[in-house]
């Protein structure tokens, strides 16, 4: 028998309220290039991306720190394939822990050559150093800031 | 003390790409009735339903259960729905359990199904379960997470690709003697090793496939088992266990989870061996089914099971141990996640899995004289996670 | 009650209208947490146990609970959620207790308004195969359930504008400055004051064992003496919209397990399912407080008023305050705080029982009903 197909599509636009913490975060991104963490005062520790409160202690967080602009490698991937609606391949990107922040923070790798796998995932590598880059023009966004392998 | 909860119907859909004769629906009643014939009752018999169903994106429509009440004969009845993500189905079983354990019901049915073949892209649904205010700009999807866990788990432990792909070889045998399993054809570590390159360090043949069709179990107190001298099989052990959210706050330093391992796994399986009453699961235990979409997930889950030290399980694989007619704890006899994923059930595969197998119902993949098996599913951005005991 | 441990709500927050950019969907889970804990004199610490409803749609999330472990406290915790609707996470929550494996649960559900269309969001629930192409939201099918009642009752709009004012009068002194006055009709037959328009909102509730309430001396408790909960079909085409099969069979399995049997003389104070006032009569009937035959006496006698034998909705119910994904648990949330005596400025005085009904989805497809009693330490309600 014939059988039918149909073809639907979703289509909402959300309009998410930020909050105090990450509007604070991104204005000063956009607007100075920096990136701050937030500390949790129970265990000390510095949250970046910064939020309101910490999910391990649930304390509220206090004091902003200036993080980065170097940090270290702690995890990557190097993405071949197409995703819809995901950045033409190849790419890399993975989580960065940013000097005197205790959490890591997302973004793309740039600056590596992602033609040999092998060879662009050694230059990857947990523990690689890399530096901060960020946009000429900013929107204060996480894509505002990306992360390249650093000589230091 | 109400007694114990037994598993008296398992009814589960033989998973494929595509079904384009039968609607989400159809697809639900497919295996409540496979379970029902099973459980040798009617719908009428059953006093509530769990219904189980991860993102409803995934099937293209909003709270899908609704469309499930008459799939599932709910009609005036106890329903409701679980979501935890990919642990949907192990925490659906539980939640069927709790209904029974209270004393609420007696009988008590979870169900569900999942079309992933009809989602234009499950990746492109998968990334907006990141928060949209730091993660979800990034291109992460499950497959990237979880490459990001690789990469992690191999700098920590030493694991290489061709252990990964070890894995592949191991579950594709295993599926091919499963009649429900999604990808049934055997291969081997070189195809595996040459198949294309999607996320570093996971290759087309380290990933699950998208999976379509139903499964649904039927849960009973011991006393309506007893009464009935029905056969079953019982729950000795659950448990769940959640991590943190955000990816990057499982790295950097004074972390407790780290994302190599699966830190909160460990913890859930904890709560579900102390009531089952196991120290030690890699002795006790005879049969695992242990949620892993990808090939390299399936060592931390192997380890947070206590079925191998920490970073020791590439090792035994190379071994020989972990599959059909090797040495120890079998790992995922009837293929896994590996083979077959309709996430919205999926986890609850996992269980109904490991029940059969204690029930010596299993078939082609029969593990030999088990009689304890233990399932796990995993949720969220590996962030909830589900364990269960069964025993014969 | 025939569960295996006595379970009671111990405290509760709800925060019915959030507003401003102030705090993100996190912020507002990780608040409304906090406040309940605070009202239940506790810490997370002694939390074993979370279930939370949310909905993808609803959030722009597509798995509505990762939002909600970290925020409320679920790291390290077993978390379930039940995004059928708000009110399951109370049936989940008080289930897990029941059964002795847990002694604390707490329970969150939330509402964002942040989509562009929630009645755009609500349509997305309709089934691909013959629906979707309809303008189907929940309003509309409420609206349409208005509509089958209209036809079989002549003059019941009356009665409906008298149970809107009712609710809406309760609602300007429960919830001043911020309960909804006139507005929204927008689905014919419902005139304007029958239904108000989405708010942000959330709201947490806190159970605990008769062993904890016991071990830590807990002398105000809400216990749960019935719980029941069904589902009507999901198609409107195959219901009759002028009766609700689902809450009658919710409310035989809560009254059956509370041994209530002559509703209307069993309660201090009830919150009922009221997206639209011909949704409160309609609990009316099914959960034995009024049959259709009298509604109209009952209403303009005053039975369900402030002063009345049986205050409904004292809250100013959803018709003056609707963050609609969590309606139905603040609706539990509100009788829970009535019997703990800390409802604030709607608090009656002496409630010793109460009665919450809670629905959700098109024209009251989910009903849940929770009876609670108060019951100081180590006596039996």
């Amino acid at each position: 028998m014939e059988l039918l197909k149909r073809q639907e599509t979703w289509n909402i636009t959300y309009t998410h309220a930020l909050g105090e913490t990450a509007s604070w975060f991104y204005v000063q991104l956009r607007d100075h290039g920096k990136l701050y963490g937030k500390r949790d005062a129970k265990s000390g520790r510095v949250l970046v991306p910064p939020r309101a409160f910490s999910d391990q202690t649930l304390e509220p967080t206090t004091d902003w720190v200036e993080v980065g602009p170097g940090g270290r490698i702690e995890t990557f991937t190097i993405v071949y394939e197409e995703f819809n609606g995901l950045p033409p391949p190849p790419y890399a990107f993975g989580y960065v822990k940013l000097d005197h922040a205790d959490t890591a923070i997302g973004g793309f790798f740039r600056g590596v050559d992602l033609s040999n796998q092998e060879v662009a995932a050694e230059q990857l590598k947990i523990g690689t150093r890399v530096m901060t880059k960020v946009a000429e023009k900013r929107i204060g966004d996480v894509l505002d800031f990306w992360f390249e392998p650093s000589t230091d | 003390m109400s007694g114990r909860v037994g598993i008296i119907g398992i009814g589960q859909s033989a998973f494929v790409s595509r079904r384009d004769d039968a609607s989400y629906p159809d697809l639900v009643r497919e295996a409540v009735t496979l379970a029902l014939n099973d459980a040798k009752m009617e719908l009428d018999g059953i006093e509530a339903i769990v219904y189980s169903l991860s993102p409803d994106a995934m099937v293209g429509i909003g709270n899908a259960e609704r469309l499930g009440v008459d799939a599932v004969g709910a009609r005036n009845k106890r329903f409701l729905r679980i979501n935890t993500g990919g642990a949907t189905g192990i925490s659906s079983v539980e939640a069927a359990y709790y209904h029974v354990a209270s004393g609420a019901c007696d009988v008590v049915m979870t169900a569900g199904a999942d079309k992933v073949g009809e989602c234009g892209d499950s990746q492109t649904v998968l990334n907006k379960i990141w928060d949209p205010t730091y993660e979800r700009q990034l291109p992460l999807g499950t497959i990237t997470m979880l490459a990001m866990s690789g990469v992690r788990y191999a700098d920590k432990y030493g694991m290489t690709q061709a252990d990964m792909a070890r894995v592949v070889v191991k579950n594709r045998m295993h599926a091919s003697k499963n009649p429900n399993a999604h990808l049934r054809k055997q291969t081997t570590i070189e195809e595996v090793m040459a198949s294309r390159m999607i996320s570093w360090p996971i290759k087309l043949f380290d990933c699950c496939p998208q999976s379509s069709g139903g499964a649904a179990m039927v849960l009973a107190s011991e006393r309506y088992i007893k009464e009935r001298n029905l056969d079953a099989v019982w729950i000795t052990g659950l448990g769940h266990c959640s991590e943190t959210y955000y990816l990057g706050d499982r790295m950097g330093t004074g972390f407790t989870a780290d994302h190599a391992d699966a830190y909160a796994l460990r913890n859930a399986f904890n709560r579900a061996f102390k009531m089952a009453g196991i120290t030690d699961s890699a002795k006790q235990v005879d049969v695992a089914e242990i949620y892993a979409p990808f090939s390299n997930t399936e060592f931390h889950s192997i380890e947070a099971a206590q079925l191998a030290p920490l970073g020791a399980s590439p090792a035994m694989l190379r071994e020989g141990q972990f599959q059909l007619g090797g040495e120890g704890v079998v790992v995922n006899p009837s293929g896994g996640t590996l083979c077959t994923n309709a996430i919205a059930v999926t986890a609850m595969v996992r269980v109904a899995e490991i029940a059969l197998q204690v029930w010596g119902r299993a078939g082609a993949h029969q593990v030999k004289g088990a009689k304890r098996g233990i399932a796990s599913g995993n949720g969220g951005d590996h962030q909830f996670f589900g364990t269960m005991v069964v025993e014969a | 009650m025939t569960y295996l441990v006595k379970t009671g709500v111990i405290g509760a927050a709800i925060m019915p209208h959030v507003t401003g950019l102030k705090q993100s969907l996190e912020e507002v889970l990780y608040d409304v947490t906090q406040r309940a804990l605070r009202d239940a004199g506790l810490t997370i610490e002694d939390i074993d146990g979370i279930v939370t409803g949310g909905n993808d749609q609803y959030d722009g999330r597509a798995i509505s609970v990762m939002a909600a472990s970290g925020s409320v406290g679920g790291v390290d915790r077993d978390i379930l959620s039940t995004p059928s609707s708000g009110e399951h996470a109370f049936v989940m929550g008080t289930l897990r207790v029941a059964s002795g494996h847990f002694k604390t649960q707490l329970i969150v559900a939330w509402s964002p308004t942040e989509a562009s269309s929630l009645a755009e969001v609500q349509r997305l629930a309709a089934d691909p195969y013959f629906h979707r192409r309809l303008p189907q939201d929940e309003m509309g099918a409420h609206a349409m359930q208005a509509n089958v009642l209209l036809a079989q009752m002549p003059g019941l709009m009356e009665t409906a504008q008298k149970v809107s004012a009712k609710n809406r009068s309760n609602g300007q002194s429960a919830y001043p400055g911020i309960a909804a006055d006139g507005e929204m009709g927008s689905r014919y037959p419902l005139k304007a004051g029958m239904a108000s328009a989405a708010t942000t909102g959330a709201v947490a509730l806190v159970l605990a064992s008769e062993d904890f309430v016991a071990e830590h001396k807990i002398a105000n408790v809400a216990w749960i003496s019935g719980m029941g909960w069904a589902t009507d079909a999901a198609f409107i085409g195959d219901r009759d919209l002028s009766q609700s099969p689902a809450l009658v069979a919710a409310a035989e399995q809560a009254y059956g397990a509370a041994g209530i049997t002559d509703a209307l003389a069993s309660f201090d104070v009830a919150e009922l399912a009221d997206a639209t006032p011909f949704q409160e009569l309609l609990a009316y009937e099914a959960l034995g407080l009024a049959k259709r035959g009298d509604w109209k006496d009952s209403v303009e006698s005053g039975v369900f008023s402030k002063s009345g034998k049986l205050p409904v909705n004292l809250s100013g119910g959803a018709q003056s305050l609707n963050p609609v994904y969590c309606s139905g648990l603040i609706r539990i949330a509100e009788v829970a705080l009535q019997v703990l005596g800390r409802a604030g400025a709607h608090q009656l005085e002496n409630v010793r029982t109460g009665l919450a009904h809670a629905a959700s989805g098109d024209a009251m497809m989910y009903n849940t009903v929770v009876v609670m009693r108060r019951g100081e330490q180590g006596v039996s309600p």
